[in-house]
């Protein structure tokens, strides 16, 4: 520390400006706090820079320029020119999203008092942090911080990214040409999100996945409609597949792979895209200096109130333990503030919905039907295809089903899951009704609008309870 | 692991308090060890362990009031091995070393689903829970499936008033007598004492009766002349027998001839079923004063006791009830109910029946008193006796006619040698 430096009092510092930490930001100064934020980057973090908007803004480009395929049977008549997608107007669409909504945050962080720092923090004490801005070092005092540095890509040692060859997730929305190749080490959400995308764009991808299947993650009935239509556009699944060895040769990586059933085989496409997981930011922060503790993985753990050892330090997002999902770190967000602000807030929910969006899209709340029996639940549960819903045939999305898991005893939601068209805008009624502690009759008898695929829910309600109207009920 | 949580050892008992603990944290107990002296309403009780193993944690102290269903103390099973806690709501942060050691969460990072147990209730509600200090996963749910709502929370406050949740050692679980017994207000101008103990649960009882019951009293007076004479006649025997002999045993005797005659007046109504239980059991509560408040001994199967017995067994639980001895059984299931105020004096009263019963009969002063003979002034050893009884279940007639027998029998009580088997 520098003799006579002069610290800048503020009542909190939040870390890292992504939709975690802006949350926080807001709510604080919504609580008439004063709040400085730092960001080293752009705020919105990964999520809106780098992640969930400009992939979800590539998958839909995809998916609409795929579509093409289906005009005919519907009666649309294109030109004869072969259709083509430019990613570099592709870029610029982006970029003005993105533009878009990094003003906002700005916008609403200032109207609520939030002083945006830019530069990187490193905690000097349990007091007191630093913020390096191009050279310049500023100190400031808190009465609490809150940590919010998320995650980044994980890219193994002999992976060298380097952003033409070898890309990670934040380098492969930044093409500016659609590759004739992809190989992609990782079927887990990203991979498959990403493989899905640049198949339907026209290239020709190959997953790479250790485990016995993709996306491990989720309930293996609804992985296996993604599994069909990966297959249908042509990717190339590899799975109980180990990556050895990348080697960059005559402008195309050579990717070295070993398989019990295949033994070592070569890969080689134009580029290669590592997604096989996030690790989180808290290595340069300083949080040594400030007693804070972190597991054997790096993960900052916290109570229900987002509290880390260190009672008024707080940290939320990826760098705590559990799914790294933005609507996850928002929440943390949002309790960390109000704890600090004085009110009984507390993450009191283990209801983390997920969302994939593959095609079709995957998307769920609560148990999965094996997670509920784990946990003693005897268990019902009801299913309904997409292929038996009107609407999802005039829009030509019959692929998937809703499936909800309830506790056989007091018909208590336990899970509600879905693959199909929308899923991931579909989700929300899942999540308010396992919040709300509804059982399944109470979505069965309740009104759901036609034609829509929401009635997906109603139906796999009442086929839960022997009725449904537009399935044989076994 | 295996939770103690505190039974309900009394009829309906919402809260004990830990009178004494027999060991100590970290002691070795074997199943059914007596663990921990629990005070309920009006009862001791020898608490003891479900399982062998370690005593791991006591949770209480002595003197503390626990509710019902609370975890008092934790034992570690012989053949528990033990498991890393998951990750579970605690308001204490998690103590962890500096950054450069780590700690091992690996069932946080492999289980985020699995953190928290779930409850109940929609997120306001669980906020609202939160606002109001209560520890949510205490409350019990009246909603569809056990959903907690608003009113559950409201109910568990007021069923708590004299607790609080204890915020200095981080444990929302742990409610304790932790608000002062007695807040002198205003100088003495008045003093406010809480309802506990026998008190609050006789004024619970007292509601009950009088909220469920149409109460009518009707009174009598009795010449116990006769009575006195028999009594004292007897006394050579009773006191070589060391029986001391009272009016009580008679009256006793009396009245269970009496019931035996009269159903109705040893019934109860079921308001379930909706049905008069008849009752061909005699057990006579008798109402004692303590130090603590009223409490109701109960003398089983009077009808098979002889006066003898009725007054040795009538002493040995009054003894016992003055001492807080008396189990629990000993002050349960009482088909009828006397109180025997006459000693203290009063000429007549309209006491309130002991529900579920049918009638309560109170015994007043004796005193000699003019009455009107043969159309002739005489004075004569009176006493009055006040008996309330279900209207539902006994019309006036009845009651007056129940009265009848018993003064038939205590003005004539070699009658009662006639109806001895």
């Amino acid at each position: 520390m520098v003799v006579g430096e002069v610290a800048i009092e503020t009542d909190v510092i939040i870390i890292g400006g992504g939709p975690g930490g802006y949350a926080a930001a807001i709510r604080l100064g919504q609580l008439g706090k004063s709040v400085v934020l730092i960001e080293k980057d752009k705020l919105g973090g990964v999520c809106l820079n780098r992640g969930c908007i400009p992939s979800k803004a590539l998958i839909h480009t995809a998916d609409q320029f795929h579509r093409l395929n289906d005009f005919e049977k519907m009666g649309i008549q294109l030109p004869q020119e072969k259709t083509a997608v430019d990613l570099n107007v592709w870029q610029d669409w982006k970029k003005g999203i993105i533009s878009q909504l990094n003003q906002g945050i700005s916008h609403l962080c200032k109207e609520n008092g939030v002083t945006v720092v830019k530069g990187q923090a490193t905690f000097l004490s349990d007091d007191r942090i630093g913020v390096e801005t191009d050279g310049d070092f500023e100190t400031y005092k808190f009465e609490h911080a809150i940590i919010a540095t998320g995650s980044r890509p994980f890219i193994p040692s002999f992976l060298n990214v380097d952003g033409r060859y070898i890309l990670d997730s934040t380098t492969s929305l930044q093409l500016k040409e659609v590759p004739p190749s992809l190989s992609i080490i990782g079927g887990g959400y990203i991979g498959i999100e990403m493989g899905m995308a640049f198949a339907k764009l026209g290239t020709q991808v190959t997953i790479i996945e250790m485990a016995n299947r993709i996306l491990p993650q989720v309930a293996d009935n609804l992985v296996k409609e993604v599994i069909r239509n990966a297959k249908k556009l042509g990717i190339n699944l590899k799975t109980s597949t180990r990556v050895e060895k990348a080697i960059v040769e005559d402008g195309q990586v050579h990717l070295h792979v070993f398989s019990e059933k295949h033994g070592t085989e070569v890969i080689v496409s134009e580029k290669t895209l590592v997604t096989i997981g996030r690790i989180p930011n808290t290595q340069e922060i300083g949080l040594n200096q400030a007693g804070i503790a972190v597991d054997e993985k790096d993960y900052i753990v916290v109570d229900t109130e987002c509290r880390t050892n260190v009672p008024h330090i707080f940290a939320i997002g990826d760098i705590t333990p559990g799914p790294a999902l933005a609507h996850r770190a928002s929440k943390q967000g949002i309790v960390a503030a109000e704890v600090i602000g004085g009110l009984p807030s507390a993450i009191d929910s283990s209801f983390v919905p997920y969302v994939i969006f593959s095609d079709p899209q995957i998307a769920g709340v609560g148990f999965s039907r094996e997670e509920a029996e784990q946990q003693g639940y005897s268990v019902k549960t009801g299913k309904f295809p997409f292929s038996a819903n009107g609407r999802a045939l005039a829009t030509n999305e019959t692929e998937g089903f809703a499936e909800v898991i309830v506790d056989a005893k007091s018909h208590i939601l336990l899970g509600m899951h879905m693959v199909g068209a929308d899923a991931s805008n579909l989700i929300g009624e899942g999540v308010l009704a396992l919040e709300l502690s509804a059982r399944v009759e109470d979505i069965a008898l309740s009104m759901h609008p036609h034609p829509t695929l929401t009635e997906g829910w109603m139906e796999a309600a009442e086929a839960v309870l022997g009725h449904a109207i537009h399935i044989v009920n076994k | 692991m295996v939770e103690f949580k505190l039974p309900d050892v009394g009829e309906g008992m919402h809260e004990g308090e830990i009178i004494k603990w027999l060991i100590k944290e970290g002691e070795s107990v074997t199943q059914d060890q007596p663990i921990v002296e629990v005070q309920t309403d009006k009862v001791n009780a020898e608490l003891t362990a479900p399982a062998t193993g370690v005593v791991k944690k006591i949770l209480f102290t002595e003197g503390d009031i626990v509710e019902v269903g609370t975890t008092i103390f934790t034992i570690q099973e012989e053949n528990d091995i033990s498991v890393p806690e998951t990750f579970v709501i605690e308001k204490e942060p998690p103590v962890m070393q500096p950054a450069d050691v780590k700690v091992n969460s690996e069932d946080i990072t492999s289980k985020p689903h699995l953190e928290a147990a779930r409850v109940l209730a929609t997120p306001y509600v669980r906020q609202m829970a939160r606002e109001m200090k209560v520890d949510i996963q205490q409350v019990k749910g009246s909603g569809p499936a056990g959903r907690i709502i608003e009113s559950d929370l409201q109910q568990f406050i007021e069923n708590n008033q004299f607790k609080q949740v204890n915020d200095n050692n981080n444990d929302n679980k742990i409610l304790q007598n932790a608000a002062p017994i007695e807040t002198v207000q205003e100088k003495g101008l008045e003093e406010r004492i809480l309802l506990k103990g026998i008190r609050k649960k006789i004024a619970e009882h007292m509601v009950k009766s009088v909220s469920t019951i149409p109460h009518v009293t009707h009174v009598d007076e009795l010449e116990m002349d006769r009575l006195k004479e028999l009594k004292d006649q007897l006394k050579t025997y009773s006191d070589n027998k060391d029986i001391k002999l009272t009016f009580l045993p008679f009256f006793v005797k009396a009245i269970v001839i009496a019931l035996k005659e009269f159903k109705t007046l040893n019934a109860s109504i079921d308001e379930k079923t909706n049905e008069m239980v008849l009752k061909n059991y005699y057990h006579i509560g008798i109402a004692t004063n303590t130090n603590d408040g009223l409490i109701v001994p109960v003398i089983k199967n009077a009808d098979q006791k002889t006066i003898f017995q009725l007054a040795d067994e009538i002493r040995q639980m009054a003894i016992q009830a003055r001492e807080g001895k008396l189990s629990l059984e000993q002050i349960t299931g009482s088909t009828f109910t006397i109180s025997n105020v006459g000693p203290i004096g009063g000429l007549h009263a309209t006491p309130i029946i002991n529900y579920p019963e049918a009638a309560i009969l109170a015994l007043h002063k004796m005193e000699p008193r003019m009455v009107v003979r043969d159309l002739e002034g005489v004075i004569r050893l009176m006493m009055n006796m006040s008996l309330s009884f279900d209207h539902r279940l006994i019309d006036g007639v009845t009651a007056v006619r129940f009265t009848n027998r018993i003064k038939e029998l205590l003005e004539n009580p070699i009658l009662l040698v006639v109806e001895m088997r």
